[in-house]
């Protein structure tokens, strides 16, 4: 009955590991499996033994075994298998069952051919053997979660990635989660009288998702150098699993019976306790059996979460616009600034792609129109004057408010300063220049300019312009510089359009 | 540089006080950061005033001998202008405004019969007969209650001393709005027809837009037109 850790350092040796697994740890492992209601154990292994269900890590995240899957990262499945065999076989022989013996000893001898233990799960597909096909759709086989974890991280480490931490996703095929319900289905059926069922297998059952994150999570911790946590860098373990597809679409013209399984499973998904009853447990793992148990394809994608960078810019040419402007596959301007800022900073950041969120309004050519004065005559003279504007923001009056909204932040500028060339049909007198530097916090009524009043409600909005003043313009008397500072609102620069 | 580096160089971007750039971190613990960097920008300004009002002042400052003695209008500039002469009715010459974004400005042209009665036109009427144009508000970016109209429906009634003519859509489309300023002043038409004196705004379906837009002259056809005539 008992397994001493010699017994079982020898059972790792017998098979010719030379991993380092340290004898407390077996020994942890030995009396965590010995836990385990044997009989229930063995009868899902020989169902398993027939059909190829999954020997250890199914079996140990089934009936909730936490610290075999954290700690036994470094263990290959062939020795998981044989402590597992040993343990339910010296079980089984104090158990006076024969039938129990029996189904034990076909499994325990099942365990020491190499090639069954490499057969694909039924349930997991292969996910918890750490069997995949990779992207050169070549089957690879690790046999530890530490060696699984070794390839993810060399991808990681290929890539150049380097991580402050990270969080590890997981996405597996539907098929996974049905093979999983099918099982706790069986389960239910014929243990759910039982002790143990009623106050470990409930609670304690762990997903196959699950599983898989907790038994690499550690070693990756190690090899990448970091914790695992959340984090803005992901990497992500995505399987699919190509057969499904093809199966379903197979199962959908296929015979009525199989039909009424597929809808039978789906339902299941649903509503797994009311329809538990409805469902023969025969055909539950009848249907397991009967699916491809193909290996999984896995696609590891590394990504992170993109990373804001604020900043203000002065543009000193008229012929760099703020964003790529092209007007029916024509471009416009030389270059832009969204342009010129995201190529230096995407090689810098090795980023996939930018985009560039301009805080306030800028326009290569801008005209004066659409203005209407609020208790003031002073625009009148703005009125027919129209040219060519420079704008440009004010470097020292801007209050900023950083506000995080939906990830990126929001930049709001309260104030604004722009400077705008204006031309007017008549010469500027000495009079225009003193009744306009006057005007202070003027408020003005404008309405949505046609320029965007395709895309926005036509309104009147009230904007306030705090001040203004004329700089003359040496060798022209009716073009003039007109610096503004307005109150900036979501759509201020409607002034111009 | 790394990925994970981008964030220390956010923070020696600031205490180097550096002008534009500074990173902000979508997580919270970053927030006191930014604050602490927003606050910095100010003071640092200061220092460079000088500087930078001086290199705007002159990067500003035109040179008069570029500029054109007049610069084109905003309508000229802004706008393709197109004709419909003579619609409906002889000498109701209508323009049509259309904008890159493929709003059109309907308008009367200078060649409209009305610019020619003694005085001009005197009062604008935008009750039509069934409704009237200037009552409908359109309200939201998805224009609703926006009327579809037919190139030939009525826009509004335009009065002289002796007579009225009708103003029509010409080109298909929904109608955005009308120009309310034209009910109390009516001489904007006389002053300056072609721009606040413009008449409404509609909004074409591109394909309406193409069909309407064979049907009318450009300014040079127009022009040729009219001075023909």
């Amino acid at each position: 009955m008992d397994a001493s850790p010699t017994e079982a350092a020898q059972v790792v040796n017998g098979h010719g590991q030379a991993q380092v697994v340290p004898a407390e740890e077996l020994t942890r492992l030995t009396y965590a499996v010995r836990d385990l209601p044997a009989h229930a154990v063995q009868d899902l292994l020989s169902v398993g033994c027939d059909t190829g269900m999954c020997p250890v890590w199914c079996i140990f995240r089934l009936f909730g075994v936490h610290e075999c899957i954290c700690s036994c990262s470094l263990m290959p499945q062939s020795t998981l298998c044989s402590i597992l065999a040993k343990s339910m076989d010296l079980e089984g022989d104090t158990m006076v069952n024969g039938v129990r013996a029996h189904e034990d000893s076909s499994s325990v001898h099942s365990y020491q051919e190499p090639d069954l233990v490499a057969k694909c799960c039924i349930i997991c597909l292969g996910i918890l053997q750490f069997v995949y096909i990779d992207h050169q759709e070549s089957l690879v086989k690790t046999d530890c979660p530490y060696n699984f974890a070794l390839t993810i991280a060399d991808v990681v480490k290929q890539q150049s990635y380097q991580l402050d931490n990270f969080s590890l996703e997981v996405s597996l095929p539907p098929i996974v989660t049905e093979n999983e319900q099918a099982v706790w289905l069986y389960m239910k059926r014929k243990h759910a009288s039982e002790l143990w069922y009623q106050e470990k297998f409930i609670s304690e059952r762990i997903l196959t998702k699950d599983v898989l994150k907790l038994c690499i999570t550690k070693p990756l911790e190690t090899l990448l150098g970091v914790k695992a946590g959340v984090s803005s860098s992901r990497i992500r373990l995505t399987y699919t699993h190509l057969d499904t597809s093809v199966k379903v679409q197979n199962t959908a013209e296929a015979n009525q019976s199989n039909k009424k399984r597929k809808t039978g499973m789906l339902i299941l998904l649903c509503q797994p306790h009311t329809l538990y009853l409805q469902c023969d447990i025969s055909d539950c793992l009848k249907s397991l059996s009967e699916k491809v148990n193909q290996p999984c394809l896995l696609a590891l994608l590394c990504n992170r979460s993109p990373i804001y960078i604020g900043g203000r810019y002065l543009k000193y040419s008229r012929n760099v616009s703020q964003s790529r402007w092209i007007v029916d596959d024509e471009r416009i301007g030389e270059a832009s600034v969204e342009e010129i800022i995201g190529s230096n900073i995407l090689p810098f950041c090795r980023g996939d792609n930018y985009k560039f969120h301009a805080a306030g309004r800028e326009d290569i050519d801008v005209k004066v129109k659409n203005l209407k004065v609020l208790g003031s005559q002073g625009w009148a003279l703005m009125h027919e004057g129209e040219a060519e504007k420079q704008v440009y923001f004010s470097l020292c009056r801007q209050a900023a408010i950083f506000e995080n909204l939906y990830g990126p932040f929001l930049l709001y500028f309260l104030q604004k300063q722009y400077a705008a060339l204006v031309w007017i049909p008549r010469s500027l007198k000495d009079d225009d220049v003193q009744t306009i530097s006057l005007l202070k916090d003027m408020a003005i009524l404008q309405r949505t300019p046609i320029r965007v009043l395709h895309r926005r409600s036509p309104l009147e909005r009230e904007k306030i312009i705090h001040w203004m003043k004329v700089e003359r313009v040496a060798g022209s008397s009716q073009y003039f510089l007109l610096h503004l500072c307005t109150q900036v609102g979501y759509d201020l620069f409607f002034l111009f359009a | 540089m790394e990925l994970q580096n981008a964030d220390d160089t956010a923070h020696n971007t600031a205490e180097n006080h550096q002008p534009a750039v500074s990173i902000s971190a979508e997580q919270q613990q970053q927030d006191d950061n930014s604050k602490a960097r927003i606050e910095a920008i100010p003071a640092e300004d200061e220092d460079e005033d000088e500087d930078e009002e001086e290199v705007l002042r002159r990067l500003l400052a035109p040179d008069v001998a570029n500029l054109p003695p007049a610069p084109p209008s905003a309508v000229e500039s802004n706008f393709i202008t197109y004709f419909a002469p003579d619609f409906i009715k002889p000498g109701h010459d209508q323009y049509v405004h259309r904008h890159a974004n493929g709003l059109c400005v309907i308008g009367l042209a200078s060649g409209h019969v009305a610019f020619k009665e003694n005085g001009g036109v005197t009062s604008v009427d935008f009750n039509v007969g069934k409704s009237d144009r200037s009552g409908i508000k359109v309200t939201g970016k998805r224009k609703r209650n926006a009327q579809h109209f037919e190139p030939n429906t009525a826009l509004c009634k335009v009065f002289s001393n002796d007579a009225y003519y009708i103003v029509r859509c010409c080109v298909k489309g929904s109608l955005l709005e009308v120009n309310e300023s034209l009910i109390k002043q009516p001489k904007l038409l006389n002053s300056s027809a072609e721009r606040e004196g413009y008449v409404a705004i509609i909004m074409p379906k591109p394909t309406d837009w193409l069909k309407a837009k064979a049907s009318l002259l450009s300014s040079e056809e127009y022009k040729n037109l009219r001075d023909a005539s």
